[in-house]
Formats: structure tokens, C-alpha cells, sequence
């Protein structure tokens, strides 16, 4: 009987070695584990067997079935796996093919550089305020020390709509807005459209954008200014920024100052970017002038200010390597998709 | 203000390189807009004697020149040139030689002669008359200056200098002037500075014999200053004049007009010189034009004036433009004999409008609108009867006409040294910036602490501390600022709600896949015609700018439309095959014209879409999507918008309010556009929008219970909008309604005419319990009744 055990054990064995789908492990387990299989056939006859013998023959019956079942499983797992490896191979891509373009849109370059640095400066503190642009003489120009007859009215063409109101050449114009509402501290930036006659080239356009700063509290020193610019100019170009004060004028700030920060293209070496000074000009600043302060209601004797103005489209057309400013204005999709 | 180095030499002592010299002016606040090196002109052009001239024997015009160039063997050159003799010093360019023309000269054979180089024309080394005399002749120019040979003609030319363009800001009109420029040289390099000292000799005489000067309007003629120079004897001027006029770019004339006109370059004030004889009645007078009267300039040109304008008058006529330029009649010409010379200041802005109308600008004028110094008008009269007496051009009468009120003196201020450091944030001794501003010609002591600094007059600008401040650091130097970093009270700055919106709107365009576009504010008139609006559309009343650059940018747009079809057909014709944009920008109303007040600027998104297969429901669909944004659940009804097709077009309204309208661009208006394709704008009125309450969402429970799907399919009038049929079945099925879905809108075979087919797909679910079938069939009839109310049947 043993040997009879045995026998079906080496039949099960081979046979589940050479079955080639998972319908010959079905049959196969019908054929030695069903209940008309093999091994039930051989378990029937233990009647036949002596007391003693019966309890080991039942034992040696279930390591065989264990066996079977196992060798029945490991097949069976070996099978499935074959099975899916055709499948996987029949199913394969070609990755090289083109993607299914997603339609994703894009911000114009000019505000993904604004929104860059409307949250440096709101990090530091800044409100973002917003005026009209369409201004008034007084807010354009009285209110920042620029009176009817100062010569500084020649250094900008300015668009009138009637004698008094103008599109606003500056978006200082804001300062004074501002600081005839809110009381010191203050601590604002305002982005905007500002417009100048300026005949349309590659570097000019009559419309363009700027973002104007303002800081007015007591003890504001232009250390702080320097201190603010050099924070910005870090996080826009890279923390090993230096800025550099180079004196200058605007009637609403004094003292007046241009400020270059080293050229991100060469890291001040020297380069066709910076014409070889290694320096980029990105801003005008100063401390706010005391007549603007005071024109405003603020005493120029207990507070202190600095303002500065950046010019959006220049900043966006070096940081992009944008060649000709009109660009911005043509929205060419193919350009626009570029950012 | 364009200064040749040479020329500041004569002020200042430069001991650094020109380069260095520039650096640091820079660094206190002179630009520097270019430097000009006139030596890089040209090269190996000397000055050679003639030794022998021999005739080319195959030529009957060529002769071979034996040349001393001032090396040890003679150097052969052959000439075609006539006007040449033996012994003439001229200009040889050299073998290897480049000439201001760009002309690049090398040794050859002409004829088969061999000639080292070429004898140059005053033409050919850029020359004319007025530079060298003789260089207008046709022929080699023959040098009249005794120079040794081989001396580089750029020293017997001075073209050995450089010239320096320095860029004077505004608030500097003292330093429009070579001394005031080579004054703060001076200051930044800490070299001496040297201001000449007039003196001259007078020949007797009393100029109140001579002329009488009244200045009717002395409030656009603060000061006038008149003198009497006889004899004169016009002349060519010396070359340092003439070189210092021409660096600085002026064109020397003669020896009494060069000197005007050096003495206002040096000075900064404008001078001008009278043909004395030409003078009706021998009187000046300063006074306002009359009505009629017109003037012919030194330019030949002539002007109608007008009673705004000043002018200088002799007894019966204007003779000159005050301050701008003077009159033909007496120009000082080659005959002149006897020079009334003035020195004046004029009113600044009188000036400039003078200027703006008529059209003219010199440099005269433009130091007048910049403004000069009243005390100064004094010393440029000084300074130019002394070049007269030093050029021997002419004798000076005795006596001086200087009309003038009371002048202003200087300003003395007194600032708190430490306040000075305050404001900047420095620590500077006083006696630093005592030493600065006495350097500057600012005058100052120190006591307890405060500077007390006289002002002068020619600095105007300086008005309290900042000034002084300003002053003081950019001589001490801006490297000194240190950044410190942000203090105060911390907080995240804020945004107004109207930016934050607006950023809203342009993610959900962004995420739907618009590229965000950016259009000029002023548009040209004619997109009023190109849209094709009504004549009293309210659209057609937008504000024009009184100086537009040009008809094209002349008004403020009331719509963005039109800004958007120039960008759409701008890219249909640079074959972008589809495009899909939007811009968030304003709209400028005006409440009437003409203007009383600024007009309303309303923020507007606007939205233009073509190829893709898009149409009016791919519109809808982002239209609709930004709506949601703010929980505006608008309805969509048709429009008349006469840029849109008049079948496809609608405005999405809530209540009363329009928040959009859109549609499939008009026919014509695409082929005004010159837009080949379908295209569909949209405009959003983001005012109405973002004035919507908002509120933040409140979180729904999922459902719990299982949903039924209705198909309904139903034939109705063609007319009959699917809206209204939606809006039935929503109302009939009530609370149960989850969503109806159109699934189908047919037309043609097997529909009779004048109907349509539709069909929807309505889901049903409770949210209590798991629906019932009478429920559903009591939801399903219900829906069929008010079908049938709106004419439809259902199919079978």
C-alpha cells in the first residue's frame, strides 16, 4: 500500500511537471485529489488495513496530498506568471511614442515675474495696493515735488487725457495716494501699467509696467533701503547678489540713487549682458523727499521714508533673455508657450 | 555736455587715467554717456616734406614724390594730385596707415611705380575749412603749421584728445557748463581747481552814449547786462578755441561769435552778440512781441510771433528771440565794426513755451529752460570782453548797462550733523562732512554739532538736510551704505480683494488651458467701425488723448475685444493653427464727455479662442467655469451684440445683471480682421462678478443611497430652447433630481420639419432612502407632464 502511495505520488509529480496550462493543473488535481481521484480511490481501501497500520498509512496518505497540493500550487503560480508574461509582452508600449498633450495654459511672462516678486515683497511685509491709471496731475507730479514749470517734467513725456488728468508716467504716483490715507508705518509696494511717449522699438514701448515700493516709518535710513533692495535682489537673482548705490536724481526722493545689482549672466566679470562692467542697472531709489512727505500730511521731521521703482518689462526681458521688448506685446502663442 | 579732456585741463588737474577720471565721476553722480577717443581716427599719417617731384612715365597726370617722413632714408609716393610742389609740408599717409574714412592704406605699384603710401586731401582725413584752413582746396592739403616732419597728424590736427559725454542730471543745471563740470572733478579727485579771473583794458568812452537798453518785462527778464566793444576785427579764432568749440560740438565761425558761444559753454550762460550798427535808434529794448510781428533768424528761417514771446528790440523791431536765438538782420558778420554784447537771464518756463510753439531748441535755449544762475550773468560778461581784449578782436568802451531788481543772495542753512547720519544710516565725522561741503563751494562751519552752510544761489537745488546729505555721501562714497535688514513689526503683507480675485480668474484660465496675453490701453478709433458698433453705442464715447503717438494709439478702450481680434488674427497669420486667450485688464468709461473726471476703469476679463474644433459651447464651457468660481449659477440668454453672429451668440446673466457675453465672432468683423477661421471672443464684466457675496463651501454628504437613470427622448418644436425643457424637468422631478444630462439634439430624417429631436438623461436619488418604484415612476411622470406643457412628446 505504501508503495502504492508512493507510486501515485512520482505519477502526480511528473505529470504536474510537464502540465503546460492551468486547465492541465485543474485536471490534474481532479485526477489525483477529486473525489473519484487517485488518492481517494487508494484511501477507500484502508479499510483493508490493520489497526495498527492504519493510523500510519493515514499519515503517509496526507504528507502525499500536502505534496501533490504544493507541487499542484507552485505550478499552478508558475503558470500565471507565464501566463502574464505573454500577456505584458503582447500589451507593451512604445514609450518613444508622443504623449497625449495635456491643454495647460500659461501666465504672461510679464506677471509670473510680478507674482515673483509680489510675494518676496509680501514675505517682507509689504501691502500690494493698487491705483488708477489714469491719474491726476496733482497725484503724478505735485504731490512728488515735480511742480508745473521743474525742469524734471522734461525727463518724461507724459500722454494728457484733459489739463489735469494723465495716464500716469510713474507708478510713484501711488506713494502719495497711499500716504494721504494711512498713517506711518507704512510698508507697501503698488505694480502697475505706467505710460510714456516714447516711440516703439526694441527697447521702448509707450506702455510698460513697474512696480513702485514705499517704506515710511521714524529712524528709516537709507541703510535699510539698501538693506530691503539687497534682500529682493537675493531671492531674484540668487543669493551671491551684490547691489551697488550709484547717485542720482528724481525730484521725489533725495538724497537720489540708481541702483545696479551685479550681472546674473557672468557674476560681475564682465560680459556682452552687462557691456563688460559686470553691473546691471534694475532700479531708481531714495529716501522720500521731505516735501513729498510733508505735501502728504506726514511731518518730515519725525518720520522717515524710502521709495524705490523697479521696471517690470526690463527685469522680465533679462531674466528671460528676451531680445526685443515689443515681443511681450505681439502674444504670439509659440512665444507665450514658452513660459 | 560733451567736454574734451584738453579743455578740462585747462581748470583742473587731472593726474589719473581718463577711464578712472570717469569711474569716479560716476560714482557721485555723473553718468558718463560716452567716451570718444579722436585719436582712434586715424593712424601712421604724418607730416612730410616734398624733397623732389619726378613725372611717371607712363602716366600724364601721376608724378613720384620723393618724401621726407622725418625717417632716415626718403620714402617714395606717387600722387595724382596737381596743387604739389617741392618743398610743401603735407599729410603722407604711411604704408599700413588708416585714414578717419576707414580708408585702410598699403604699399603698391601704380602704373609700375612703386608708391609707400598716399598724400592726403583735406577731404580724405575728414577736414573741412573751418577745421584746418586750406582743407577745403581741391588737391593735397598743404600744411601751413611749421611742424618737423614725420609729427603725427593728429597732433598738428589735436585730434590727440579725448571726449567725454557727461550726462547732467536735472537738478544740475550749474554743471551744463565746463566749469562747473570741471569743479566737481576736481572735488572727486581732490586736485586744484582753477576758476579763471577776468581783467581786461578798456579804451575810454561811455556806453550810455552809445545805446540805450529798457527791459519793459522784467519778470521774464530778471537781469540784462549790456556792453559796447569798437574796432573790432573779425578774425579766425585760435585753434585751442576752435578745438574746444568743435569737442563740445560747436562750429567755429568767427573770433567774436566763437567767444559768445565759448563763454556760455564755459560759464553756462548764454551770450549773445549784436551787429551794433544794424540797431534802429540805438536802443534795446526787452520786450513781449506784438501781435504781427514776425522775425528772420541766423538760420535763414522766419517765425511769426506772438505777444507771449519775448524779445530783444531794437528801436523799431524785433532782433532777436530772447534767449533762443538771434536775428539775421544783426548777425555779426565779416564787416562788423562795433559789438553790443549781452549777457541776460530769461524766465525759464517763458522760454521753454517759446521754444515748444515755434519748434526750435539751441543750446542757449536749452540752458535758459534748465535754468541759470542770476549772479553768475555777471562774471560770463567779465570772462568774455577778457577773451576780446586777450584775442585782440576789438576795444572795449568803458561802462556797463546791468538791469536788474534786487538779486537773490545765498541761503544759509543750518542742519544737525547727526541728523544728516540718521537719515542715511552712516556715522560720518563732522569734520568730514564739513571739509566735503566746503570743497563743493558750500561753505561751512561747525558748531555744537550743526552745520551752518551758506548756500550760493547757483545751487538752487539745495534746500535742507537731505540735500546737504545727498550732497555729503556721494562725495564720501555710497559703498559706505550697509543694508540692514527689515525691522518692525512682522507680518505677511496683505492684498486687496480686487487683486486676489483677479488672480483667481487667471488660474482657472490658466488651468483650462488660455495662454494670458498683454494689449496697449489706447487702441485706434476705428475699432469702433472695425467691430461694427452702432453710432450712439455707449462704447463709441471713449476717452482720446489730447498727444496720442500716433491715430492708432489715440483712445482709451472702452471694450477689449477689439485688442483681442488684433492678437487672434496676429496669430492666424503667423499660421499658429489654434490659439486660446484670455486678458485681464481694463475697460476706461467715462461718466460724460468731455472729461470732468477720471474715468471709471473696469476690470474686465476678456477671452478669444479659435481652431480645435471649438465653437460656441467650448466658450460656454470656460465662461461658465470661471462664473462658478464665484458662485454665479447664471443663465444664458441670446444677445445683440453687433460683433457677434447673430444666431450664436448669448449674455450669461444673474438677475437683472449682465456678467458676460459671448459668442462666435461676426462674418464680417473676422474678415475686417483679416481672420480667416471661426473665431469666439467673450467678455466677462469681473466688477459685477467679483461684487458677488462669496461665500466658502459647505461640505455636502456623499450619498449613501443608490441613484436610477431615466432616459427621456422627446420630439418638440425646433425653436423650443433646450434650456426651458431642462429647467421643467428639473422643477417636475424637485428634490430627487441629482442631474439631467442632454445626450442628444437631432434634426433632419425622421424628424418632421420644424421639429427636433432631444434627448436626456435624468438621475434620480433620495437622500433618505433608497428610491422606490413608485416614487420613480411618480418623479417620471411628473416630468412628462410639464414636457408635454412645453409642446413635446415623448418618443416611442
Amino acid at each position: 500500500m505504501k508503495e502504492k502511495l508512493n507510486e501515485i505520488l512520482m505519477a502526480a509529480k511528473e505529470a504536474i511537471e510537464k502540465a503546460k496550462s492551468r486547465q492541465d493543473a485543474e485536471d490534474l488535481r481532479v485526477r489525483f485529489l477529486g473525489k473519484k481521484g487517485e488518492l481517494t480511490a487508494i484511501l477507500k481501501s484502508m479499510g483493508s488495513l490493520s489497526a495498527e497500520e492504519r493510523p500510519l498509512f493515514g499519515q503517509k496518505a496526507n504528507e502525499v496530498r500536502a505534496a501533490i497540493e504544493k507541487a499542484l500550487a507552485e505550478k499552478a503560480e508558475m503558470l500565471k506568471k507565464a501566463e502574464q508574461q505573454l500577456r505584458f509582452q503582447a500589451e507593451a508600449v512604445d514609450v518613444t511614442m508622443p504623449a497625449e498633450k495635456q491643454k495647460i495654459g500659461s501666465l504672461h511672462p510679464l506677471n509670473i515675474v510680478l507674482n515673483d516678486m509680489l510675494e518676496i515683497f509680501q514675505s517682507m511685509g509689504f501691502d500690494v495696493v493698487d491705483g488708477p491709471e489714469v491719474e491726476t496731475d496733482h497725484y503724478c507730479f505735485e504731490q512728488l515735488n515735480v511742480p508745473a514749470d521743474h525742469p524734471a517734467r522734461d525727463m518724461q513725456d507724459t500722454f494728457y487725457l484733459t489739463d489735469t488728468l494723465l495716464l500716469r508716467t510713474q507708478t510713484s504716483a501711488a506713494q502719495a495716494r497711499t500716504m494721504e490715507v494711512t498713517k506711518p508705518p507704512i510698508r507697501m509696494v503698488c505694480p502697475g501699467r505706467v505710460f510714456r511717449a516714447d516711440e516703439v522699438d526694441a527697447t521702448h514701448s509707450p506702455v510698460f509696467h513697474q512696480l513702485e515700493g514705499l517704506v515710511v516709518d521714524k529712524g528709516v535710513t537709507m541703510c535699510d533701503l539698501k538693506g530691503v533692495l539687497e534682500q529682493f535682489a537675493h531671492e531674484i537673482y540668487g543669493p551671491e547678489t551684490k547691489v551697488k548705490f550709484r547717485p542720482s536724481f528724481f525730484p521725489f526722493t533725495e538724497p537720489s540713487v540708481e541702483v545696479d545689482v551685479t550681472c546674473s549672466e557672468c557674476g560681475g566679470k564682465g560680459c556682452r549682458v552687462c557691456k563688460g562692467s559686470g553691473w546691471i542697472e534694475i532700479l531708481g531709489a531714495g529716501m522720500v523727499h521731505p516735501n513729498v512727505l510733508r505735501n502728504c500730511g506726514i511731518d518730515p521731521k519725525v518720520y522717515s521714508g524710502f521709495a524705490f521703482g523697479i521696471g517690470l518689462d526690463r527685469l522680465t526681458t533679462t531674466r528671460y533673455k528676451i531680445s526685443d521688448i515689443r515681443l511681450l506685446f505681439e502674444n504670439d502663442k509659440r512665444f507665450l508657450d514658452e513660459f | 555736455m560733451k567736454i574734451a579732456l584738453k579743455t578740462l585741463k585747462r581748470y583742473v588737474d587731472i593726474p589719473v587715467p581718463v577711464e578712472e577720471m570717469c569711474e569716479r565721476m560716476v560714482l557721485a553722480g555723473f553718468e558718463i554717456e560716452s567716451i570718444e577717443n579722436l585719436s582712434d581716427s586715424m593712424d601712421r599719417v604724418v607730416a612730410a616734406r616734398i624733397l623732389k617731384i619726378v613725372p611717371h612715365e607712363n602716366s600724364d597726370h601721376l608724378q613720384i614724390c620723393s618724401m621726407d617722413v622725418g625717417q632716415s632714408e626718403p620714402v617714395q609716393i606717387v600722387t595724382g594730385a596737381q596743387n604739389i610742389f617741392e618743398g610743401a609740408l603735407v599729410p603722407a599717409a604711411l604704408h599700413d596707415s588708416h585714414l578717419p574714412n576707414g580708408v585702410h592704406i598699403t604699399k603698391g605699384k601704380l602704373r609700375g611705380v612703386e608708391s609707400n603710401g598716399m598724400l592726403c586731401s583735406g577731404e580724405e582725413l575728414c577736414l573741412t575749412e573751418a577745421d584746418y584752413k586750406g582743407a577745403g582746396v581741391h588737391g593735397i592739403l598743404i600744411l601751413h603749421d611749421d611742424v618737423p616732419t614725420g609729427t603725427d597728424m593728429r597732433i598738428v590736427l589735436g585730434l590727440d584728445d579725448v571726449v567725454i559725454d557727461f550726462k547732467i542730471t536735472a537738478n544740475r543745471p550749474d554743471c551744463n557748463c565746463i566749469l562747473g563740470v570741471a569743479k566737481e572733478i576736481s572735488v572727486v579727485l581732490g586736485t586744484k581747481f582753477t576758476r579763471p579771473e577776468p581783467s581786461y583794458h578798456t579804451a575810454g568812452g561811455d556806453i550810455h552814449d552809445l545805446i540805450r537798453i529798457d527791459v519793459e518785462n522784467q519778470e521774464l527778464c530778471p537781469r540784462y547786462i549790456g556792453r559796447m566793444v569798437q574796432n573790432l576785427k573779425i578774425a579766425e579764432s585760435p585753434d585751442w578755441l576752435k578745438h574746444a568749440l568743435r569737442t563740445c560740438g560747436m562750429r567755429p565761425i568767427n573770433n567774436i561769435v566763437d567767444i559768445t558761444n565759448f563763454v556760455m559753454l564755459e560759464t553756462g550762460q548764454p551770450m549773445h552778440a549784436f551787429n551794433y550798427n544794424e540797431l534802429a535808434q540805438k536802443h534795446i529794448i526787452v520786450r513781449n512781441a506784438r501781435s504781427g510781428e514776425s522775425i528772420q533768424t541766423l538760420d535763414t528761417k522766419s517765425y511769426e510771433l506772438t505777444p507771449e514771446m519775448l524779445v530783444i528790440a531794437d528801436g523799431e523791431k524785433p532782433s532777436c528771440l530772447a534767449g533762443i536765438m538771434g536775428g539775421l538782420e544783426s548777425e555779426i558778420t565779416d564787416t562788423t565794426t562795433d559789438l553790443f554784447l549781452e549777457a541776460a537771464k530769461f524766465k525759464r518756463d517763458n522760454i521753454r513755451r517759446t521754444c515748444r510753439s515755434l519748434g526750435v531748441h539751441t543750446e542757449a535755449s536749452g540752458r535758459f529752460e534748465k535754468g541759470i544762475d542770476i549772479n553768475n550773468t555777471g562774471y560770463a560778461m567779465e570772462r568774455a570782453l577778457q577773451l576780446i581784449d586777450e584775442l585782440n578782436a576789438g576795444t572795449i568802451v568803458d561802462g556797463a548797462i546791468d538791469c536788474h531788481d534786487v538779486l537773490p543772495t545765498e541761503r544759509i542753512l543750518t542742519v544737525w550733523s547727526k541728523s544728516i547720519n540718521d537719515l542715511l544710516g552712516v556715522d560720518i565725522e563732522e569734520e568730514t562732512m564739513v571739509k566735503i561741503l566746503n570743497a563743493l563751494d558750500l561753505p561751512t562751519v561747525c558748531h555744537f554739532g550743526f552745520l551752518t552752510v551758506q548756500v550760493p544761489t547757483i545751487r538752487d537745488d539745495i534746500e535742507g538736510r537731505a540735500d546737504l546729505a545727498e550732497e555729503i555721501m556721494r562725495i564720501y562714497g555710497y559703498d559706505h551704505i550697509v543694508g540692514t535688514p527689515m525691522r518692525g513689526t512682522v507680518r505677511r503683507g496683505r492684498m486687496l480683494p480686487e487683486r486676489i480675485k483677479t488672480n483667481k480668474v487667471k488660474s482657472t484660465m490658466v488651468a483650462m488651458g488660455a495662454n494670458e496675453i498683454t494689449t496697449y490701453s489706447f487702441i485706434s478709433p476705428k475699432a469702433c467701425d472695425l467691430l461694427g458698433l452702432d453710432e450712439n453705442d455707449r462704447r463709441r464715447q471713449a476717452v482720446r488723448l489730447l498727444n496720442p503717438l500716433g491715430d492708432e494709439y489715440s483712445t482709451m478702450r472702452t471694450q477689449l475685444v477689439s485688442s483681442m481680434l488684433t492678437v487672434l488674427s496676429t496669430n492666424y497669420n503667423r499660421k499658429n493653427e489654434s490659439v486660446c486667450f484670455f486678458e485681464c485688464s481694463k475697460r476706461f468709461l467715462p461718466e460724460s464727455l468731455p472729461l470732468t473726471k477720471a474715468p471709471a476703469e473696469v476690470p474686465t476679463l476678456c477671452i478669444g479662442l479659435y481652431g480645435d474644433d471649438s465653437n460656441f459651447f467650448t466658450l460656454k464651457g470656460l465662461v461658465e467655469e470661471v462664473l462658478h468660481d464665484f458662485g454665479a449659477n447664471a443663465y444664458y440668454q441670446k444677445s445683440a451684440e453687433p460683433y457677434l453672429h447673430p444666431g450664436r451668440q448669448a449674455e450669461a446673466a444673474l438677475g437683472d445683471d449682465t456678467l458676460a457675453v459671448l459668442g462666435e465672432v461676426h462674418p464680417d468683423v473676422l474678415k475686417r480682421y483679416d481672420i480667416g477661421t471661426r473665431a469666439l471672443v467673450a467678455e466677462v464684466y469681473l466688477d459685477r462678478l467679483f461684487a458677488l457675496e462669496q461665500k466658502a463651501p459647505v461640505y455636502q454628504p456623499l450619498p449613501k443611497f443608490p441613484a436610477v437613470s431615466r432616459d427621456f427622448a422627446m420630439l418638440c418644436d425646433r425653436e423650443l430652447p433646450v434650456g426651458d425643457l431642462q429647467n421643467a424637468m428639473a422643477e417636475a422631478a424637485g428634490k430627487l433630481c441629482e442631474n439631467i444630462k442632454l445626450f442628444d439634439v437631432y434634426e433632419g430624417d425622421q424628424i418632421p420639419k420644424g421639429k427636433k429631436s432631444v434627448a436626456f438623461s435624468v438621475t434620480l436619488r433620495s437622500k433618505e432612502a433608497t428610491l422606490t418604484d413608485e416614487q420613480i415612476e411618480s418623479a417620471s411622470r411628473r416630468i412628462l407632464k410639464k414636457l408635454e406643457a412645453l409642446g413635446a412628446v415623448l418618443r416611442q
